[in-house]
């Protein structure tokens, strides 16, 4: 399926649909993803931010309209939605750091299982990771022995080891304890500035004013706006975003 | 500088000394009110006369005779008597058994290093060895017999020398060696027809502890593969195999194992023909495992249900396949997190290799029993040996239960 996308587009979702049971949790979303483009999407709870990024990488599946990733349409097809997850990393709210393994096996485990790579050179790629996320000496320790800001940012090395083209945050700071939030946004910044294609599901007015391109406003599953970080927060269109947006500023 | 006062407002306070020696524990534990007081000094009371005359029938009147006179049949039951080695003396070859798993010990001691493998394989062979030592008069236990217990010292140096001097030291050997072993000691004390000096036994003569023990091995070697698919195949979303397994594991946990066991020997032998070979202890031992497969798989299935579905999701976003994430991820974690079911799980199956004695086989109880029985100038004596029974089988579940706490503090388990 690569006819419908142009070079830029990274991923393309058209008219997306998804319902759990009788509730519709994407009431049809229809938006494009350039190359390099930072995407933050916000909103109330339950208003299917969080849903929505979870059918990029087909956590969840949806059920009516398309969504294409870098040129590759996502169906039923196991061997599609595989090599769209090695090209899309994603970090989660709870971490999901695997517990029995060390912070290095974590992140040498997918590029070796995976990607076949040999476990030096896998080594070697976690050792640079964790020097860039900055924290190389907690390479032997177990998840649990870290602090939750150093187990997200473990998190994104063991994300960024498959060298994916796109990254999905999902809430990355909101089980964190304040004074550790920036530690994972600077680090996010970086990947940012690096040329990452990243949509981030977060509250983190500061980071998305700094950093993102586009903000997408979440409501009951649609995009209610959709634009540039100074045009959302100098000049709101809908009341749902004015009222929203009093509300956590 | 580092008076009193300037703690309390700066620095860091020292924990609180505790106050609490032998009198303060008593204090606290013994006689917190007046009713733990009454209790202690009952159950107390209690405790003391039982010891009292408890230890003093162990010590002045138990006459512990009896498993002298039983000795060996308590450990390889009838295998050593005339009709069962067609009149030659088999002893050797239980013990050339036993030289192999001193061997493999000696192995794993290699592979792991210092620490507590060395130790258990240490202690066990040690153990094995100074059974040569027992006051038996040589009529009764032999010098042969003596010879071959003390060789198992030098076959663990064997193994262990084995694993550290050629590249047979990792443990993909050892569990190879393992296997391989378990059928070669089958091979050992069943026979081959036509080899002199491999005359066969027939199963019926197998018994002691030697039984309960192969029984026990082969079950939990077997069973925790076989639980863990029936847990897998329980939790599949094709639903002809979800359904088989459950089936499977509530037909098996829904008939008491002796039930299991008598109907193998009475059903099984109507569905072949009628001189079909058949072995009553291959039928015993299959039911054993099957029957504990069915316990394990809702053991495990217990703990993959406790993982956080993150976990899952995790690796599936990093691009695993279904099945990695299964054998990477989920199993290791929920098996991690029932150690301690499984292990109660193998003890169980330990204890109830005695039910055996349902088809006639001459287990470690059984044996005893029997003797008792047939010989009734010992009927005084059923105390002493069933104490001494109860000891043997705590010595080896203790010795589980040990080894499964090991393994959990070295697994971290419940730490991270």
């Amino acid at each position: 399926m690569e006819e419908t996308t142009g070079p830029e587009e990274m991923i393309v979702c058209r008219d997306v649909h998804k319902w759990y049971g009788d509730f519709h949790a994407l009431r049809g979303i229809t938006t494009t993803v350039n190359r390099r483009e930072v995407v933050v999407a916000f909103g109330p709870s339950g208003s299917g931010k969080s849903t929505f990024i979870r059918t990029i990488n087909r956590l969840e599946d949806h059920q009516r309209g398309d969504i294409i990733v870098d040129g590759i349409e996502l169906t039923d097809d196991v061997r599609n939605i595989d090599a769209i997850r090695r090209d899309v990393g994603m970090v989660f709210q709870s971490f999901n750091l695997f517990p029995h393994l060390t912070v290095k096996s974590n992140i040498t485990l997918a590029p070796i299982k995976v990607r076949h790579m040999p476990s030096d050179e896998a080594d070697d790629i976690a050792m640079s990771l964790l020097e860039r996320v900055g924290i190389p000496e907690q390479a032997d320790k177990y998840p649990t022995e870290l602090s939750g800001g150093q187990q997200q940012r473990v998190a994104i090395a063991r994300a960024l080891a498959m060298q994916p083209k796109i990254m999905l945050f999902d809430e990355p700071t909101s089980a964190l304890d304040p004074e550790m939030i920036k530690e994972v946004l600077d680090v996010m910044q970086e990947l940012a500035e690096s040329g990452m294609t990243m949509i981030v599901v977060t509250h983190e007015m500061g980071f998305a004013r700094e950093v993102a391109d586009r903000m997408m406003m979440f409501d009951e599953g649609i995009v209610v706006e959709d634009g540039s970080p100074h045009q959302i927060f100098e000049d709101p269109q809908s009341d749902r975003t004015k009222l929203f947006l009093s509300q956590i500023l | 500088m580092a008076s009193s006062t300037d703690i309390g407002r700066g620095g860091p306070l020292p924990p609180p000394r505790p106050t609490t020696g032998v009198v303060g524990w008593m204090r606290v534990n013994l006689f917190s009110t007046r009713f733990n007081s009454v209790l202690t000094i009952v159950s107390g009371i209690i405790l003391l006369v039982s010891l009292w005359y408890g230890l003093g029938w162990m010590i002045f009147s138990a006459d512990w005779t009896v498993i002298g006179v039983l000795g060996g049949q308590m450990i390889i039951g009838q295998y050593n008597i005339e009709a069962a080695c067609n009149g030659q003396n088999c002893f050797w070859r239980p013990q050339a058994g036993l030289l192999l798993v001193s061997a493999l010990l000696g192995m794993a001691w290699g592979v792991a290093g210092n620490g507590l493998t060395k130790r258990i394989a240490i202690l066990v062979v040690v153990v094995i060895a100074a059974f040569a030592l027992l006051p038996y008069s040589l009529d009764t236990m032999g010098m042969d017999v003596r010879a071959l217990l003390v060789a198992n010292l030098p076959a663990l140096g064997v193994g262990w020398a084995l694993a550290r001097y050629t590249p047979l030291g990792t443990p993909k050997w050892i569990v190879i060696f393992g296997v391989v072993i378990f059928f070669v000691i089958l091979v050992l004390l069943r026979g081959v027809p036509g080899v002199p000096g491999l005359q066969p036994v027939s199963v019926i003569y197998w018994g002691g502890l030697m039984l309960n023990l192969l029984l026990a091995v082969a079950g939990i070697v077997i069973s925790l593969p076989i639980g863990i698919a029936l847990a897998l195949g329980r939790r599949s979303q094709l639903p002809v195999v979800k359904l088989m397994c459950i089936v499977f594991i509530e037909v098996f946990r829904g008939v008491p194992l002796i039930t299991l066991l008598f109907m193998s020997q009475v059903l099984v032998p109507l569905a072949f023909p009628e001189n079909f070979p058949q072995n009553s202890l291959f039928r015993a031992a299959v039911v054993i495992t099957l029957f504990s497969a069915a316990y394990m798989a809702e053991n495990i299935r217990g703990g993959l249900q406790a993982l956080h579905p993150g976990q899952a999701e995790a690796a599936r976003a990093l691009g695993l396949p279904g099945w990695q994430t299964t054998m990477l991820i989920s199993l290791p974690q929920a098996i991690r997190n029932v150690i301690p079911a499984i292990v109660g799980q193998f003890i169980a199956l330990f204890k109830d290799t005695s039910l055996v004695y349902i088809i006639g086989m001459l287990d470690v109880v059984e044996i005893s029993r029997a003797f008792i029985q047939g010989n009734t100038e010992y009927l005084a004596s059923a105390k002493e040996l069933f104490i001494f029974l109860a000891l043997v089988f705590w010595v080896f579940t203790y010795g589980m239960s040990y080894v499964s706490r090991r393994i959990e503090q070295h697994l971290g388990v419940g730490e991270r």
